[in-house]
């Protein structure tokens, strides 16, 4: 057991100022020094500059908060701020940039200079950025995560990037995912996601339990995300998860840092408690810690102190700041001899505990072998020893149940005993179809030798079941675990429809494939919950039936590989093109599409788009408009109060009211239409990304990229054709 | 006969568009009229007399604008509130060495040029400092900039209209004018420079650059302008950008650079002129402004360095010559500054200001006799009081150094009795009569808040007479205004050890 040892703190000092979670960065703006910025209230962004102004003797400006707080200089957004990022756009600079985002820009700004890069208006807001290289693209990119958007500008202003992705995203970091040389964009999203764009093509997508607020790339083959719920652990890029922990509390941010000077990152964690966290990237073992009063906003890396190393920089969201270096071996030796013997007493006598335990069931045991058989029943059935029968054994099943008496459809678990022994309770741990991971479930009265676990998926994942089934008898005191494994295949919320559907599913999709039908029934035979296993003929022809809303989904295959899939949803058809595709290894597929729901949804989502973009054109000229004269009133007032001419004064600010209560007025409105045109972008970003899904490799790609060209002709009507042909034919 | 005549008459619109050309719009309105009289449908009558109507009221809009009381107090457009000198108009002044005791401030704070243009920005602290900052007859700022009108004095504008307005702009279907590119470009501008209506303008502006499907560069520009009149910054950067990718203009280069004023942004608005110079090399509008921004950020020779760029090309360019001339004179090279407005004169600029700024040069260049000379036909030049207020106060100079003291006092009180807010004159005028001294440099004080002589000469006053908590605040007022002032620093200095030691 390792011991967690405090932090080593180099300086502290208060900024004086409030600071928003998850908008903190620090930037070297004039190539040399490190300054802090962060977002806070009133629509500012502070920049913390001791560098240039102080001269730092000591460390006796760190630990004088007013001087310290005399360096911050405030930058005006006038927009709420969303996200914040710095880093070198301009090609052969060591200048950084800050850039910021808001719900409806992107402002990159060159602080040292006092002027803006480029400003740039993103209808889909701007959740999260990043600043760095990306696959092949030559000159460093702003990243831009919106709602199912992300976006990439150069230092012009440029946009040479631009994908869509399943929803809101809240969380992006650059790494080498493959081991390609190549940077790869990590995207985490609200719909549990986290995707691996190798430039606009889906490399990898992971699906976790919940949204994901954090992402940050460890070394170059690991990477960590954060949870809303409170979880946090390490991926290694390949997809594989080496380990995670989950708390109560939420996890602020990530960070990569050699915390203990071993050469190697630990994975640092700010929570929303106040606690920092140190934690082995191989393990999640906590090796030191410390804490704050309030929530942490952000931590960042920076030489601080310009001794020439990195230290830890911790930001809370009071404005307090500590920061901290890398402990050395002796001062941990030093910290570990104080409590070195309790702390291993403590354990010696854990373990000691344990093993007393364990020698009390062994004697038991022993003692239940000694007697004969008659014996052994008696014993077993008077509970004198806790055992059960070995021959015990525990069969699971999964199964469709379809419901009915008010029942919805759903997926079940079938456990039973083989004998009389009963399953008391059943413990279900799976990740991402229950709301808190794990299903309890308790047989106290009707305890019997079955047990069913009613299951509903809410998406279509494969997931692992772990089953710990609690075994024993009627009157028994303490239980076997039995512990088993099952596969949910990933489409199990899909019954076979035996009977030929009365209506053929409105939607279709085509494909070629050059495999024979057989291999798609084994693809079937896997990710289908079926009863018995599809046989190979010369043409597959298969109905299933959704049990979450009784929708069919067809499948039609020739022996020329000509593949058809009819549904009315283009989502669950992309769910079945993309596993099919990665069953079968296929790299390369392009399909031709006919979606006539969502064809109509589209050109109504385009139509009411631009209706609502001209809108907001007029009404902000209007809002304008009377913003200067409500300006020119208050000025005319307040000159009338100076002047006490309190009759002049009162007729101004009478004027004023209705003009004020006006403006309120429209901006409500306004804000209502935006919201609406956010909710139908994103509508709109989401049926093109289903689009994308139908396809495979380089033609999801150039789908989306068609998209992109297609929505950025001025004409709406000639848009919205062209969009549907693209949808129709991919590209 | 006479019915001959008649019928040899020129066709009204065919006359109007004669008139059109010589420049004459009042006959050319009258002329659309007839036209209009005769057929009220004829839409190319009604165009002209709207586009003639606008030619008597436009004003140059990139050059005209001050920014109004309410812009600078309740707006934040720029985006550092502390920027890093040098890189910021509103921290210039207190950056560079200029001092303030060789090159005398303007009202917002700004070093003498030698051309008078609209306000720049020097920061105001709160609403009632701004309102209650010397307000006299020469120095009222506008409430507002967005909502009063760009006019030009005493122009057809303030003109009256007999009957009902030209176009009634409410009851005008712009969707149909705005398919008709002719027509949509001239109301644009009859509605953005004759009716003052940017909403409506900008609407106009906006169906026709939708119809022309956005490929029309001056209606993006108009746009933007629109924008920009309305205060809504960030739009019209958008739509000048675009319409300068589309089509490198001068003009939108020119407005660009404007938005980034107004962001407080200078090296970002150097950096617009600097890649328009690349399309339009030597362009002497672009070499002007950058020297203007220059100027602003009180990097003096950088700026005669661009405007002798100017002349070099443009060599009538009045602004440059005189920009290069007062920076002479302040130099202490009145010779030179004596050949720059000699050339002035030259090009036929005979004006009072001219007049006493050759009178100062000759006088520094010790040429009294033909410095009176000079100061006499300014004086019968002069238009105007606060002008002739000036000449006074310039020969009253004169006077000092010549050793006149009454024909100082003489003066100053002529310059005085000509502009009763002269603060100037006031504090000189304290200077030269003891026995009023105190009051003449508070009158002073309070009329010119960005003087330092005024608060400085109280200071000493004060000091003199043993007057130590006054001399103290006023002191510390002179550093306020002009921070690095080592006179009053030395009073500070001995007034604070003296209270210390109470």
């Amino acid at each position: 057991m390792a011991h967690s040892t405090p932090m080593n703190a180099v300086f502290t000092f208060n900024l004086n100022h409030k600071i928003l979670p998850r908008r903190v960065a620090v930037g070297r703006f004039d190539g040399t020094h490190p300054c802090i910025v962060a977002a806070t209230s009133a629509e500012k962004v502070f920049v913390h500059n001791p560098h240039t102004k102080t001269k730092r003797q000591g460390d006796r400006w760190l630990t004088d908060p007013a001087a310290a707080a005399a360096d911050v200089s405030l930058l005006n957004i006038n927009q709420k701020v969303s996200s914040l990022a710095t880093g070198t756009l301009r090609p052969g600079s060591s200048e950084e940039v800050l850039v910021v985002g808001t719900p409806n820009s992107v402002l990159a700004y060159d602080v040292e200079n006092n002027s803006d890069l480029f400003y740039k208006e993103i209808a889909d807001g701007a959740n999260c950025l990043c600043v760095g290289h990306l696959g092949t693209i030559t000159s460093p990119l702003v990243l831009v995560g919106g709602n199912c958007s992300i976006q990439g500008f150069d230092y012009e202003g440029n946009d040479v990037f631009w994908t869509v992705t399943g929803d809101n995203i809240t969380s992006m970091a650059l790494t080498d995912f493959n081991g390609d040389g190549l940077q790869e964009l990590l995207v985490g999203s609200e719909d549990f996601d986290i995707r691996v764009f190798k430039e606009d093509v889906i490399a990898h997508e992971i699906t976790e339990t919940e949204s994901i607020v954090f992402l940050c790339s460890l070394t170059s083959e690991l990477f960590a995300y954060a949870l809303v719920n409170g979880t946090i652990g390490v991926y290694q890029n390949g997809g594989a998860r080496l380990w995670r922990i989950k708390s109560k509390n939420q996890p602020i941010c990530l960070v990569a840092f050699d915390i203990d000077g071993d050469g190697k990152p630990e994975l640092v964690t700010g929570w929303s408690n106040g606690k920092v966290d140190a934690r082995s990237i191989r393990t999640g073992e906590v090796l030191s810690k410390d804490s704050f009063g309030h929530s942490i906003a952000g931590i960042v890396i920076a030489d601080y102190v310009l001794d020439g190393t990195e230290q830890l920089i911790v930001c809370s969201v009071d404005g307090e700041v500590r920061g901290y270096s890398p402990t050395t071996a002796e001062y941990r030796q030093q910290l570990m001899d104080a409590n070195y013997e309790q702390e291993t007493i403590r354990e010696l006598s854990q373990k000691k505990q344990a093993l007393v335990m364990e020698l009390s069931n062994y004697e038991q045991a022993k003692k239940l072998s000694e007697m004969n058989s008659a014996q052994q029943v008696q014993a077993i059935a008077n509970q004198d020893i806790a055992c059960i029968a070995a021959n015990t054994r525990l069969k699971t099943g999964l199964a469709i149940n379809m419901g009915g008496d008010g029942l919805q459809p759903h997926v079940e678990i079938l456990l039973e005993t083989n004998n009389e022994t009963i399953i008391q309770a059943v413990i279900v741990f799976a990740e991402g179809i229950f709301q808190n991971e794990s299903l309890v479930i308790h047989n106290d009265d009707f305890a019997s030798s079955q047990a069913v676990v009613p299951l509903t998926p809410p998406r279509d994942v494969e997931v692992d079941l772990h089953i710990k089934a609690f075994i024993g008898y009627k009157n028994s005191t303490q239980f076997h675990v039995f512990e088993v494994s099952r596969a949910l295949p990933r489409f199990a919320m899909y019954t076979v429809c035996s009977e030929s559907p009365s209506s053929e599913a409105e939607g279709t999709v085509k494909f070629q494939l050059n495999d024979r039908p057989h291999r798609v029934a084994q693809w079937i035979n896997q990710s289908f919950l079926l009863e018995e296993e599809v046989s190979v003929r010369e043409d597959l022809h298969m109905t299933f039936l959704s049990l979450r809303d009784s929708k069919l989904v067809t499948f039609d295959m020739d022996f020329s590989g000509e593949m058809t899939i009819r549904t009315e949803s283009m989502e669950i058809a992309g769910e079945m093109i993309q596993s099919l595709t990665s069953f079968l290894g296929i790299e390369e597929l392009q399909s031709a599409a006919d979606f006539p729901a969502e064809s109509e949804n589209l050109l109504q989502l385009m139509q009411r788009i631009e209706e609502f973009q001209s809108a907001k054109m007029q009404m902000s000229a209007q809002m304008a408009d009377n913003s200067a004269l409500i300006r020119a009133l208050i000025v005319r007032a307040e000159d009338a109060r100076l002047m006490k001419d309190f009759k002049a004064m009162r007729q101004w600010y009478m004027e004023l009211q209705p003009l004020n209560r006006e403006l309120i007025q429209s901006h409500k409105i306004r804000n209502q239409s935006h919201e609406q045109l956010q909710q139908q972008l994103r509508e709109l970003h989401k049926i093109l990304q289903k689009a994308a899904r139908l396809r495979v490799g380089q033609y999801k790609g150039r789908c989306v990229t068609a998209c992109r060209g297609a929505l950025k002709t001025t004409n709406p009507t000639a848009g919205a054709r062209a969009l549907l042909k693209i949808i129709s034919s991919g590209e | 006969m006479a019915e001959q005549l008649k019928m040899v008459e020129l066709d009204p619109l065919c006359r109007a568009l004669f008139q059109y050309r010589q420049l004459k719009y009042e006959k050319c309105v009258e002329s659309c009229e007839v036209a209009l009289n005769n057929n009220s449908y004829d839409q190319a009558a009604w165009i002209l007399k709207a586009m003639a109507l606008t030619r008597m009221v436009h004003v140059d809009d990139l050059e005209i604008e001050e920014e109004g009381i309410a812009e600078s107090l309740l707006d934040d457009n720029a985006t550092a509130q502390v920027a890093r000198p040098g890189t910021s108009l509103r921290t210039a002044t207190a950056a560079s060495g200029l001092n303030q005791m060789v090159r005398p401030m303007t009202q917002s704070g700004r070093p003498f040029t030698g051309m008078v243009r609209p306000g720049s920005q020097g920061g105001t602290a709160s609403i009632e400092k701004a309102l209650k900052t010397a307000r006299t007859a020469m120095s009222a700022r506008p409430v507002t900039s967005s909502s009063g009108r760009y006019v030009r004095m005493g122009t057809a504008s303030m003109l009256s209209q007999a009957g009902e307005p030209f176009i009634n702009v409410a009851r005008l279907n712009i969707s149909k004018y705005a398919q008709k590119p002719a027509l949509s470009k001239a109301l644009f501008n009859f509605m953005y420079y004759h009716e003052n209506e940017v909403r409506h303008a900008l609407e106009i502006a906006a169906q026709a650059s939708q119809h022309s499907k956005f490929n029309d560069w001056w209606l993006k520009l108009s746009l933007g302008k629109c924008y920009y009149r309305l205060g809504m910054f960030r739009d019209a950067e958008k739509q000048f950008r675009s319409a300068n990718t589309q089509q490198p203009m001068v003009e939108t280069s020119l407005w660009l650079g404007k938005l980034f004023l107004k962001w407080d942004q200078p090296l970002g608005a150097l950096e617009v002129y600097r890649s328009a110079l690349e399309n339009f090399p030597n362009d002497s509008f672009l070499l002007t402004n950058i020297a203007r921004v220059h100027e602003l950020l009180n990097d003096l020779n950088a700026s005669v360095k661009f405007y002798k760029d100017v002349l070099s090309t443009d060599s009538v360019s009045v602004e440059a010559m005189a920009c290069i001339a007062t920076n002479h004179f302040y130099s202490d090279q009145p010779e030179l500054a004596l050949r720059f407005f000699r050339r002035l004169l030259q090009i036929g600029l005979h004006t009072a200001e001219i007049y006493i700024n050759i009178a100062l040069c000759c006088f520094y260049a010790q040429q009294f006799d033909l410095s009176i000379a000079c100061v006499e036909r300014a004086l019968q030049l002069s238009k105007d009081d606060a002008t002739t207020a000036d000449i006074w106060y310039n020969l009253s100079h004169i006077a000092i150094n010549s050793g006149d003291k009454t024909l100082a006092i003489q003066c100053l009180r002529l310059a005085i009795a000509h502009n009763n807010d002269h603060a100037e004159s006031h504090n000189n005028l304290g200077i030269l009569i003891p026995e009023q001294a105190k009051l003449n440099f508070e009158t002073s004080h309070r009329l010119g808040p960005h003087l330092f002589e005024p608060l400085y000469n109280l200071a000493l006053l004060s000091d003199l007479i043993g007057d130590c908590l006054n001399a103290y605040k006023y002191s510390n007022q002179t550093l306020e205004v002009f921070p690095g002032h080592v006179d009053s620093k030395i009073i500070l200095d001995r007034v604070r050890t003296l209270l210390a030691s109470f």
